[in-house]
């Protein structure tokens, strides 16, 4: 018998879906959509997409789609003008895990962060975001430099 | 964002049985006390300018100016001094620690080079003098066995220090540095101020055996005494020259303040007695003075400052006063002008008017202890730490004789109807009290632990929150409550609950730092993530259009939110009072004052964007 030895981290067996590597591709090189919220499925035991939001939508849209209770992953590209004068833009990978979601879910996403992240390669910052206040925009714009 | 307009300082916390010293800069006007973590430097001719400065770790004891007026140096009970700049945002220029126990008197030697500290010592050295830059001891202080309750430096050349203690003695050292010379025994009690005059002459040792003895400046001889004749029949707490080193002030436990003519032979004798001008009492007795130019400062113990004109001690002094303890509850009234009713756990109720600052202080006939208040034009309900809610009524400055109701349990939160200020409704420990005027119309056991409640204007609705967060809705009829709703949210125990003047919404925040405005008709959410404190939300208040709601927290912060935009949309103010904001009331549609542990009160101008 042969065990295979898991990370130094706990983590799940999840998998990302190639259809959300490639939607993270898009947003990244072709700058298609402004963030992606991704979800876990479990059923299928891999992390799908679950909405989309196009380049016109701003950061209040966004906070929006996330639901109250419940957990996601996120990504978003961040526009903005630095102190000198230069226009940026960097990707912010925001795990999202409301205090009032249920125990169950913030295990799942917890522990199937790693992998997420090692499969989103070009992901800037990481916000982890337990109510609204602590992914507001002044939290963004402070990270972002 | 919000700007702070003005300011209603603290008084200096005061003690009995022992003095406080308070010390002042004759050049820019200023006096210096201290309260609680604070040092307060307070305009004499600007009474609403208050610079605060809170850097002590520990409740500050003592602070002075420099003589070059640059530096202050101020020390605190656990031993430790800061020297600090006066300009410049409170610069810190060093930081040492001096003794190993309560620091009670500091004065710096007149090149400002360096600091002589006296206090506390824990059986070690009881004074120390060091250089004000390295903090390197400039001698050897021995000749106290007990805590050296003052010291004092020449202001002249050649350099001496006096010290005195509660081991009755009065020591002159000679240096620099610093050598014990001699040390006299003439006081039989606790000696509690030494000064020299500002001429280097002589120097002036006052004690609680109700005597003061004057000294040979250069050599500590005693040379005179202040005669007994007319003299004080209590402790002498503090003692301060004039200008001219002709006259000295003294204070004393007996609620007097004398001024003594300093004659050639040095004998001292009463020129004028100024007597405390209180309604009597405990309260009136004078701990502390300060003779500044041509002012007299005189504090007392409940925290009054009498500010008289040394050129004309017939005419009437300047009275103010702040709190002393924790300010918290704030209350404004309606009346015209709007007043400002502060209430303090001690049981002190101060008033105070937007743009003049102090306006009066409430004299109660019973003085009890004051947890929760309300006030409504001409009746003040109040409650403390026993069974009993106080009810009197307001007149002018005095409280006229007030009513007692015992609702059997200690009341946990007071609301008050404010179109028919005589129904009130007291949450006790699992129930409701409802009281009519000053009778007990029923008790009512809820079945849950109650932490706040509150009434609607017209007396037909309240709102009961528990300590498991939710908020039970009542319809009040008669004398009973029957329950319409229970509003689920909160994921702490309820703090506070406050109706919209509009009586169109409510507002309520809770210990898990969350607040939360519904809609009083649909019973529905209608602001929520107003999540932006870190620590428990103490206080909240509507803005008279209800447009506004502020949120006072144990985070030091205010956060002002507007109903109509999204709570991130919302304009902070950070470090409001040290301690935690415990009181919160607006004046008008952009003014918020705000008042917590540091016994503090501001007003801020807040503009919606």
């Amino acid at each position: 018998m042969s065990f295979r030895i898991r990370g130094p981290n706990a983590s799940s067996g999840m998998g990302m879906a190639d259809h959300s590597k490639n939607t993270f591709m898009e947003l990244k090189k072709k700058k298609a959509h402004r963030y992606v919220i991704f979800k876990i499925d479990e059923k299928k035991n891999e992390v799908v997409v679950e909405k989309t939001g196009g380049s016109a939508e701003n950061y209040d849209d966004f906070a929006e789609s996330l639901p109250e209770d419940d957990c996601r992953y996120a990504v978003y590209d961040f526009d903005f003008v630095t102190s000198e004068n230069c226009q940026k833009s960097k990707i912010f990978f925001i795990a999202w895990s409301p205090a009032i979601s249920r125990i169950r879910a913030k295990m799942l996403y917890a522990t199937s962060k790693d992998s997420v992240k090692r499969a989103l390669d070009g992901v800037h910052y990481e916000i982890q975001a337990t109510d609204p206040t602590e992914m507001d925009l002044e939290v963004i714009r402070d990270r972002a430099h | 964002m919000p700007q702070l307009a003005e300011t209603y300082a603290c008084a200096p916390s005061t003690e009995r049985g022992r003095g406080i010293l308070i010390s002042g800069d004759p050049k820019s006007n200023s006096i210096l006390y201290c309260n609680g973590r604070s040092v307060i430097i307070r305009y004499l001719d600007r009474p609403l300018d208050v610079q605060v400065y809170g850097e002590h770790g520990y409740p500050a004891t003592v602070a002075r100016y420099s003589p070059n007026g640059e530096w202050i140096a101020s020390g605190d009970v656990s031993g430790t001094v800061r020297i600090w700049g006066t300009h410049n945002d409170f610069v810190l220029k060093n930081e040492f620690r001096v003794l190993s126990g309560r620091i009670d008197d500091i004065q710096w030697s007149p090149d400002s080079q360096r600091i002589v500290a006296s206090g506390d010592g824990k059986g070690k050295s009881l004074v120390r003098a060091f250089m004000w830059d390295s903090g390197s001891n400039v001698g050897d202080f021995d000749g106290h066995s007990r805590r050296a309750l003052s010291c004092a430096f020449k202001p002249t050349r050649p350099f001496r220090i006096v010290t005195c203690g509660e081991d009755f003695l009065v020591n002159f050292y000679e240096g620099p540095p610093f050598k014990f010379k001699l040390s006299h025994r003439d006081h039989t009690n606790f000696v509690n101020c030494v000064r020299f005059s500002p001429d280097g002459n002589r120097f002036i040792s006052v004690s609680s055996d109700k005597k003061g003895i004057l000294y040979d400046a250069k050599t500590g001889d005693k040379i005179g005494e202040l005669s007994s004749e007319d003299g004080h029949k209590g402790s002498i707490y503090a003692v301060s020259w004039s200008p001219d080193s002709m006259q000295v002030l003294t204070v004393s436990a007996d609620k007097s303040a004398k001024l003594w003519e300093i004659s050639e032979d040095n004998n001292g004798v009463v020129k004028k007695t100024l007597t405390c001008p209180g309604a009597g009492g405990v309260d009136d007795m004078l701990v502390g003075c300060l003779w500044q130019n041509d002012h007299i400062v005189t504090v007392s113990l409940g925290g009054t400052i009498y500010l008289y004109s040394a050129s004309d001690l017939d005419k009437a002094p300047i009275e103010f006063s702040g709190h002393i303890k924790n300010v918290s509850s704030l209350i404004v009234l309606k009346s015209e002008p709007k007043f400002i009713l502060s209430s303090s756990y001690d049981g002190v109720i101060l008033k105070w008017i937007q743009g003049v600052g102090y306006s009066g202080k409430l004299e109660r006939k019973v003085v009890s202890q004051i947890k929760c208040f309300a006030a409504v034009e001409e009746e003040i309900v109040s409650s403390g730490f026993d069974n009993k809610v106080w009810r009197f009524s307001l007149r002018g400055d005095q409280c006229g004789d007030g009513d007692c109701i015992d609702v059997g349990n200690q009341p946990k939160d007071v609301g008050l109807a404010l179109l028919s200020p005589d129904l009130a409704l007291v949450s006790i420990d699992t129930g409701v009290v409802l009281l009519r005027g000053t009778k007990v119309v029923s008790t009512i056991q809820l079945g849950f632990t109650v932490t706040a409640c509150s009434v609607s204007p017209n007396g037909t609705e309240a709102i009961v929150g528990g300590e498991d967060g939710k908020l039970h809705v009542y319809s009040l009829t008669g004398d009973t409550l029957k329950e319409e709703a229970v509003l689920e949210k909160h994921r702490g125990a309820i703090t506070v609950i406050r109706y919209s003047p509009d009586v169109s919404m409510i507002a309520s925040a809770d210990a898990n730092r969350e607040a939360v405005v519904w809609d009083c008709a649909s019973r529905e959410v209608k602001l929520k993530n107003m999540l932006f404190h870190t620590a428990r939300i103490n206080c909240l208040a509507w803005s008279p259009n209800s447009s506004m709601v502020a949120t006072g927290s144990l985070d030091t912060c205010v956060i002002v939110y507007e109903v109509e935009k999204p709570a991130a949309s919302r304009m902070t103010i950070k470090g409001a009072h040290l301690g935690g904001v415990y009181g919160l009331a607006f004046i008008d549609d952009d003014s918020v004052v705000s008042s917590g542990e540091d016994a503090c009160i501001r007003l801020w101008k807040v503009t919606p964007q």
